[in-house]
């Protein structure tokens, strides 16, 4: 039969191209039976989802989950992509980027949660209110807001000692107060770098550098928010003024660094998610801070960028009755929990800290991310999503590290060609 | 006999002479059309259509929208400046390639010392992952790098890789030198081939050694020229992995993006296949004209 | 002497990168600085080889690359020598539009044809984690067929002429003739085309998503983007990464190198 398939498709050469390809599945919604799921390749995350699955398994014989491995890079949202126009996706994929999220919905490539009858319930009950934010333009949820690495200045204490920073509460908060931190860190020769967000064009490098210092700014915008962009604004320029300074007084570094700046200590700060704890927490004496603000907001009160990963459930999965029972199994209190413990990125559910009482005082480091999870901001759900990150990376690029356009013009380009974007459904 | 004959002449007229080649290439024509022809045919097919990935299935509104993406994409500057610091790498790249890998193949293939050792040294960077090698690249040409140490006050300001006058150059030379060794290789196989009785002809008549190499060696190696020219604008053309890691992303500023590049951007990382597949589909012309044109410039007999 | 000392210059310089590459895949922290250009005994570590050994499970990949390999180099220097030698020393009706389309095949990048070629090789022929679905796309390699027929070019012409007035047929004087004389072509081929499966990532990655099917490529690859954040010295991770890579392709060339170097056509001319 394959043969044959493989005949006709030369045969039918470049037109069997326009065809719309049959053979969706339409009982799939109440199937069960075996499910196939993807993970992110990250250590501790593996680690947790091989025992989410055993202990699931062991109790569906007839429904067993079958683990595989993406990367954590750069290549997963392509390799989700192709998946979905091939028909192998896997049932669900616990590494759903929400800025891939649009694209991947307008491919037919994602099941709508909110079709199940408890849906809609499920998520808004776990995460809270925060869950609308996952919401697409259509009203329904076509991803379970899984976790957040809500991010963070992380700083490096001896050097801030070896500067003269008082290294218990550094100056960090205004603006003024960081560049002038920023001044002595380099000045003083304790560092290379202030700070080393990557300088690079990628169209997700803003997530770390713009966009939480804007999401701070402007006490939780998105960059585009009904249909406009947001970042032309007096707030989107002071804190591109602020970066800036930055790169042109050479306290940021606009070259790309080939490897982990902070960890080599080149860098005295960083912008940083949970994650670090773990990752430095042997090697560096670090402290961590609130983002800081033009005005110097308190800590309680600023906002960050999210930098979620999620969960999606894909069309190419027959039996998604199991899916969606493994996906709510999956994030239970219970395994939102051994996620905590395993990789101590927060769960995106409401009360955390209360919640994980018991871990938060174990854990005293991860006291302040689970504060800050309260309150993220996360990327606009709309449809061109990684376009208008690209459109905007590129002009940022040029007007706030290169340095080639001025800020005003080049933001104004951009929200021009950002408001286009965001209108064509 | 006759029968036979004339039998023959019938094949000759409907395959040719020598109908033997139709059998010998027939593998690879399958090949072709089975995995190359129907992904090429659908790309071009992509460029004139508002076209997206979909899932098997998916009802999907997919309209013909001309020459639309050639349009969006030749009016995007970016896409232009792409294809401009692709001649630039060109211009650089195809003559370096072709004097170093040429002279050293002839050195090289005199070289009775060390032999080994030799070839090796020049081999190595061609067969080492990108990732690693772009890796000493950049401890090499970056700002504090080894490089600008040497180079103290005359290093350039900004540095190597952010400066978009330099970046796309030192991107050429980086692809040169990497790809060096395929070339002297082809050089080397080339060289194998030159009867030695012109060089002895030569000799004789009292020739100089630089005499020798310009009448004997190099009308010699056009063939090999030809292919390394060809190959050069090939894979220069196709330039991807360095914008990618050695410059994040073309930087700076766009200054050594490429058109795959952009391709890679436009089509797999936003869903814009239409246009990535009209920046292919020019990018493929644009190749096709360079190489027809090394022919005619190369392959005057 | 004199072209000796430059040459051997030049080969410095050449290698200076692969050194640094391999004194800091042995080195224990990140030194970016000139001192880490010299090796001092007591900052040197197996440590980041050691690491690897214990990730990626070494003896699968290997396999899976060398059958990845193999399996493209095999193909590729028959069906390329065929292909070759058709288009470069017999008439036939199609021949140039079979050159056209080598040319065209070139030159096509892969990044275009990605997305289609896997929707076709994993929805159309159902290839998807196996070792055919990995080769299909590389298993011939036009540059390859580009190559082989510029080599074929370059024979003299008498040589055929002779041969066919002994009446012997094509394929004999492929087979006979044509063959030991591209010889050292040859081994260039299977020397160049080597390198492209060996290192290949994407492709393979795409297609096999099982972790005892993916080459050593991949592994290695998901290896650096894992732990190399996490390692002691992650610079030094992923240069132990790519060492390991190109030691089999280095170990292959030096092996084979003075082969295609003492074939000469001269002696296939006179004797």
């Amino acid at each position: 039969m394959k043969k044959y398939a493989a005949l006709l498709l030369l045969i039918a050469g470049t037109t069997a191209a326009c065809g719309v390809d049959g053979g969706a599945q339409d009982t799939a919604p109440s199937a069960r039976g075996p499910i196939k799921i993807w993970l992110s390749n990250n250590k501790e995350e593996v680690a947790w989802g091989t025992a989410m699955a055993e202990a699931w398994n062991k109790a569906h014989a007839d429904q067993k989950i079958t683990v595989e491995e993406i990367p954590a890079g750069k290549t997963s949202e392509e390799v989700i992509s192709a998946a979905i126009t091939a028909g192998n996706a896997p049932c669900l994929v616990f590494n759903t980027a929400p800025a891939a999220v649009p694209q991947f919905q307008k491919q037919g490539g994602l099941v709508p949660l909110s079709d199940f009858a408890d849906g809609a319930s499920y998520i808004e009950a776990r995460t809270g209110q925060a869950a609308t934010q996952y919401k697409s333009p259509d009203g329904k949820y076509y991803q379970l807001p899984w976790k957040s690495n809500p991010v963070m200045i992380f700083y490096n204490k001896e050097v801030f000692k070896k500067a003269g920073i008082d290294s218990e509460n550094p100056p960090l908060s205004t603006y003024e107060e960081f560049l002038a931190t920023s001044r002595k860190l380099v000045s003083s020769g304790a560092a290379e770098a202030a700070i080393y967000p990557a300088p690079s064009g990628e169209f997700f490098q803003s997530w770390f550098d713009f966009y939480p210092l804007f999401a701070a700014e402007t006490d939780g915008k998105q960059l585009v928010e009904g249909g406009k962009a947001q970042f032309d604004s007096p707030e989107g320029h002071r804190v591109a003024a602020f970066w800036k300074t930055l790169y042109d007084e050479k306290l940021a570094p606009k070259e790309k660094y080939n490897g982990d700046a902070f960890a080599d200590g080149k860098a005295a700060m960083s912008i940083v998610g949970p994650w670090a704890v773990a990752v430095y927490g042997e090697k560096i004496d670090w402290g961590v801070a609130p983002l800081p603000t033009s005005t110097g907001k308190p800590a309680a009160s600023v906002k960050t960028f999210s930098d979620a990963k999620n969960v999606a459930m894909y069309s190419a999965c027959r039996n998604r009755a199991t899916a969606w029972d493994v996906l709510k199994f999956a994030t239970s209190k219970e395994q939102d929990g051994a996620l905590l413990e395993a990789t101590g990125q927060m769960p995106l559910r409401q009360n955390l800290p209360a919640t994980y009482g018991d871990y938060f005082a174990k854990n005293p480091d991860y006291v302040t991310f689970a504060d800050q999870a309260a309150r993220t901001v996360e990327v606009p759900n709309v449809p061109n999503s990684i376009t208008i990150w690209q459109t905007f990376r590129d002009a940022y690029s040029s007007a706030v590290i290169f340095g080639t356009t001025p800020p005003a013009e080049a933001f104004k380009a951009a929200r021009d060609k950002i408001d286009a974007l965001a209108r064509q459904a | 006999m006759m029968a036979v004959a004339s039998a023959r002449r019938r094949l000759a007229s409907l395959a040719g002479p020598q109908p033997v080649g139709l059998a010998l290439i027939a593998p690879y024509a399958v090949y072709v059309a089975a995995v190359f022809a129907y992904p090429f045919g659908f790309a071009v097919w992509m460029s004139f259509h508002d076209y997206f990935f979909a899932a098997p299935g998916a009802r999907v509104d997919r309209p013909f929208v001309g020459v639309g993406n050639y349009v969006a994409a030749l009016t995007d500057p970016a896409v232009r400046r792409a294809f401009l610091n692709v001649g630039v790498f060109l211009l650089i790249n195809v003559p370096l390639t072709v004097v170093l890998a040429m002279g050293l193949a002839v050195a090289l293939n005199r070289a009775i010392h060390a032999r080994t050792f030799l070839r090796v040294a020049f081999y190595v960077p061609y067969v080492t992952a990108s990732v690693a090698v772009v890796g000493v690249w950049l401890f090499l040409f970056s700002e504090g790098g080894l490089v600008n140490r040497l180079l103290g006050p005359l290093a350039p300001e900004p540095s190597w890789l952010v400066n978009e006058a330099l970046a796309m150059p030192l991107i050429a030379v980086f692809v040169a030198w990497k790809q060096l060794g395929f070339f002297i290789l082809l050089y080397l196989a080339g060289l194998q081939n030159v009867p030695r009785e012109l060089y002895e002809a030569a000799a004789v008549d009292g020739a100089t050694r630089w005499r020798r190499f310009r009448s004997v060696t190099v009308p010699a190696l056009r063939p090999a020229t030809l292919l390394v020219v060809v190959l050069a604008t090939i894979t220069g053309a196709n330039l991807f992995t360095e914008p990618y890691l050695l410059t994040g992303g073309g930087g700076p500023n766009g200054a050594s993006a490429s058109p795959v590049l952009l391709m890679y951007q436009r089509g797999i990382e936003q869903g814009l296949p239409g246009m990535a597949a009209a920046i292919g589909v020019l990018l493929v012309i644009m190749v096709i004209a360079l190489s027809w044109l090394s022919r005619r410039l190369l392959e005057v007999r | 002497m004199r072209r000796l000392i430059l040459l051997g210059m030049g080969a410095l310089a050449f290698l200076f990168p692969f050194y640094y590459m391999f004194i800091g895949s042995l080195q224990a922290e990140p030194d970016t600085s000139m001192a880490g250009l010299v090796p001092s005994p007591g900052k040197l570590t197996l440590e980041n080889y050691r690491e690897i050994n214990e990730e990626v499970n070494l003896a699968t990949s290997l396999l899976n690359s060398g059958i990845f390999t193999g399996a493209v180099v095999a193909c590729t220097v028959v069906f390329g020598v065929l292909a070759g030698y058709a288009l470069a020393r017999l008439r036939f009706r199609g021949r140039g539009t079979m050159f056209a389309i080598l040319l065209l095949v070139q030159v096509v990048p892969f990044q275009l044809l990605l997305i289609p070629l896997y929707v076709l090789i994993v929805r159309g022929y159902g290839l998807a984690d196996s070792h055919l679905g990995m080769v299909l796309p590389f298993a011939i390699n036009s540059t390859a067929v580009f190559v082989f027929r510029q080599f074929f070019l370059q024979l003299p012409k008498e040589l055929f002429d002779a041969a066919h007035i002994d009446g012997a047929g094509e394929l004999r004087l492929l087979w006979s003739v044509a063959l030991p004389l591209v010889r050292p072509a040859l081994l260039t081929a299977v020397l160049l085309t080597f390198i492209g499966p060996w290192n290949e990532f994407l492709w393979p990655f795409l297609i096999t998503k099982q972790a005892d099917m993916q080459p050593l490529a991949v592994s290695l690859a998901n290896y650096i983007s894992n732990v190399a954040a996490r390692a002691a010295n992650p610079y030094g991770a992923v240069l132990a990464g790519a060492c390991v890579l190109a030691a089999p392709v280095i170990g292959l060339f030096i092996a084979f190198q003075r082969h295609f170097v003492s074939t000469n056509i001269g002696t296939g001319v006179k004797g």
